[in-house]
């Protein structure tokens, strides 16, 4: 079968595969997205007013399907009896870990990706971030600086639409922020209590989000119903499905197709060129050939590589890309789970109406100013206070008329600081092509090893004393500080495994996201990155898609592709 | 069973359209009928009731009504029956029994035929065995002091609390939950109708 030529070759359609369609389409290229997944109709598919009392599991999940289909997927607080539909098959979709090594990788393959179920947190980084490397002398130095960055800050910002406040911290710059969303009364009292102790040091604002604040190129402002990952009808929250690629079909340059599961990279030693991707249709198990100028690799940090990794030649048996043996390495996601709750007196009047998808934020002050001696880097913290409901009623003595109203009213406001910390790049922590395990597509599926280390373990031990400490300064009651032991991928922020760097000896990429060792191959999402930082990272993968893009349409502009 | 219920509910809406006004009254009244007999699949009738009885105890009918009102004991016996596993669908069955055996041993009947007040005594004894329990586990970070070990009471109320504030009862009269808020503000005045 004949297939067209395309200029762009995008795999992947969520975060940054969204992106790289909108902008090599809106820049004038033929542009084809090979999706693994299915279409999604935001019209059927979203679930996002569909009452508790509709499910059948009253929100707690088809347990006995769950367990046996997607065992890993609903270790993931973000995954219920709505959503899961928008989670992968664990069964059709493996991968292996060593023993007493658990990673646990959540995963999503339907045109929108995971941007579908994202956090929607939006942070800059800094270049207290770019530097990291080079500073602490650990893996190697990112080939960028905020400088190169910052202006693609500024365009994603414009376009996704970011709300928060401007707090001129040079660990966190500002953006351009649509207005911020409000505190509730007892976060109030702690942003007070954290200004007066820790105001050199700590700050607390609100969440960054990709969530309209009020209307914003054509998109409606939020309504505050609660559960953005289930899908929103009126596109307030970003995903590529709500926002980039209906901008990139719009050109009527792009053809998304769904079903088509990359099986690796056709490598052509003579012009030193990616000339084609092999793709498995989803459905049918047919295999067929796609061809283009560019290739631009979103498909997410591991898929991405994996497919690389599974790109074999004789110039390049251990896969494309991979002359400097990094391919697949430095595997990182953000250590969290370190912090403390406790309740708020007082405010005993208010409640919140309406369901903010957005909590506060208080940026890394750790490593900042002064120098610790027990870690390096450091980390924010995340959480917000809200109102006990009706589920504290089993702790509730008695029951009866009086037991039901007192339920009635809302409970004590319960405060919670949650940590996100950096996770330093380690040469160990690496994804590889498991020999044996296949895919349902027979492609073979990943084998990851990773663990955290002194560093990331410190970090969650300080996490837990810095969060009571603010909440002792808050006055708050029955504080409880812990340290969660969450295996790494949890925190759904896994990333480097291709990284960019200087030097094509001991880097994947280039600072435009080029591969150093074919020039018209472009990775864009987090399997590009270097380091971690301790802040969300997919503003920092749009911004670097968008980047990559414009640098990939110049150079083919002037036949340098 | 899900498949028949599933040709009910289809047969009904090929039909519909085609009754007229009475007969559509008619064959609503039929509906009713036909749900208000519960599709039980773990429960006898006899521990149906008295999961009805006890569920309608710890949330009864107020201004709004209570437990028996959102069903909440079909919900438990669907619970039990497709979610839970084994252990935990003997352990309320066993209590059941228990119940019954606790209510002969203080009245001489079982729990169904004791009346209101002798029920509420039964309940009453459970509650406090539970709060006695709890007294013992330091709260968790979310201030819920969750049982090692679930007992048949703790599942009662459990399931009791999830089903009913899950309900469209307990969702839309109880709690006046709006899928859509009129409204947002993070420090709103308490609504009169939850403070009552």
């Amino acid at each position: 079968m004949a297939s067209k030529n395309y200029d762009a070759i995008v795999v992947g359609s969520g975060i940054t595969g969204g992106w790289a369609a909108k902008e090599l389409s809106e820049k004038g290229l033929e542009t084809l997205v090979l999706e693994a997944g299915r279409p999604i109709d935001p019209a059927k598919d979203y679930v996002e007013h569909v009452p508790v009392w509709k499910q059948r599991y009253r929100g707690m999940g088809d347990r006995r399907t769950t367990s046996k289909d997607q065992p890993i997927q609903t270790t993931s607080s973000g995954v219920d009896e709505w959503n899961s539909k928008f989670f992968v098959n664990d069964n059709e979709n493996p991968y292996t870990t060593p023993t007493g090594k658990s990673f646990l990788w959540i995963r999503g393959r339907q045109v929108g990706g995971r941007s579908i179920m994202w956090g929607r947190q939006s942070y800059r980084w800094s270049d207290l971030d770019f530097e990291a490397n080079q500073r602490d002398g650990i893996a190697v130095d990112w080939p960028i600086r905020y400088q190169d960055i910052s202006p693609w800050y500024d365009y994603v910002e414009d376009f996704i639409g970011v709300s928060g406040k401007a707090e001129g911290l040079p660990q966190l710059p500002d953006g351009k922020f649509l207005p911020p969303m409000a505190f509730t009364c007892a976060e109030e009292t702690v942003r007070d209590a954290v200004a007066k102790h820790f105001g050199t040091e700590r700050r607390m604002t609100i969440g960054r989000t990709a969530i309209l604040t009020q209307a914003h190129r054509g998109r409606a402002a939020c309504h505050y119903c609660g559960p953005c990952a289930r899908g929103c009808i009126t596109k307030s929250y970003f995903s590529s499905l709500n926002s980039t690629l209906p901008a990139a079909l719009a050109t009527r340059k792009l053809t998304v197709r769904p079903h088509s599961v990359v099986h690796s990279l056709v490598f052509d030693p003579a012009s030193r060129k990616v000339t084609g991707v092999r793709v498995i249709d989803g459905q049918t198990h047919d295999t067929m050939e796609f061809k283009a100028k560019v290739v631009f690799l979103c498909a997410s940090a591991f898929e991405s590589t994996r497919i690389l990794l599974h790109s074999t030649s004789t110039e390049f048996p251990n896969g494309l890309g991979n002359s400097s043996g990094e391919l697949g390495r430095n595997v990182m996601d953000h250590v969290m789970g370190g912090g403390a709750s406790a309740e708020i007196p007082g405010h005993e009047d208010k409640m919140p109406q309406g369901r903010r998808p957005n909590g506060i934020y208080i940026p890394r002050f750790r490593n900042v100013k002064e120098k610790r001696a027990e870690f390096l880097r450091g980390y924010g913290f995340q959480g917000g206070a809200s109102r006990d409901d009706w589920g504290r009623g089993l702790e509730l003595a008695g029951f009866g008329a009086d037991f039901k109203n007192a339920l009635r009213k809302p409970g004590p406001w319960r405060f919670d600081f949650y940590g996100f910390g950096e996770c330093l790049p380690n040469h160990e922590n690496v994804i590889e092509l498991d020999p044996e395990k296949k895919d349902a597509w027979g492609i073979p599926a990943l084998r990851i090893t990773c663990a955290w280390r002194e560093n990331e373990r410190a970090l969650l031990q300080d996490m837990s004393v810095a969060a009571s400490e603010m909440l002792t300064a808050a006055g708050a009651k029955n504080i409880t500080p812990f340290v969660e032991n969450n295996a790494p991928g949890l925190t759904i922020h896994e990333m480097g495994t291709a990284r960019m760097g200087r030097d094509p000896k001991t880097s994947v990429l280039n600072a435009h996201n080029q591969a150093h060792d074919a020039k018209n191959l472009f990775v864009t999402d987090g399997a590009c990155m270097t380091s971690s930082s301790c802040v969300n990272p997919s503003l920092t993968y749009m911004a670097l898609t968008a980047r990559a893009c414009d640098f990939a349409v110049g150079q083919l502009k002037k036949g340098d592709l | 069973m899900q498949r028949r219920n599933a040709l009910k509910l289809l047969a009904g809406a090929a039909t519909l359209p085609l009754l007229s006004r009475d007969a559509l009254a008619f064959f609503r009244s039929l509906q009713t009928q036909i749900t208000e007999k519960p599709d039980l699949k773990t429960f006898t009738p006899a521990q149906n009731a008295m999961v009805e009885t006890m569920s309608e105890l710890i949330i009864p009918a107020t201004d709004t009504p209570g437990a028996k009102g959102a069903r909440v004991s079909e919900f438990i016996d669907l619970i039990l029956s497709d979610w839970s596993d084994d252990a935990d669908k003997k352990i309320f069955l066993d209590g059941l029994a228990d119940v019954d055996q606790r209510s002969q041993g203080l009245f001489g009947k079982n729990f169904l035929e004791s009346t209101v007040a002798q029920q509420t005594e039964v309940m009453r004894v459970l509650d406090e065995e539970l709060v006695k329990a709890q007294s013992n586990i330091e709260p968790n970070r979310d201030g819920r002091r969750v049982l090692a070990e679930k007992t048949f009471y703790y599942m009662m109320k459990s399931l009791t609390l999830v089903g009913y504030y899950t309900s469209q009862v307990g969702e839309q009269e109880e709690l006046h939950y709006e899928i859509i808020p009129s409204a947002h503000e993070q420090c709103a005045p308490i609504p009169a109708k939850e403070q009552s």
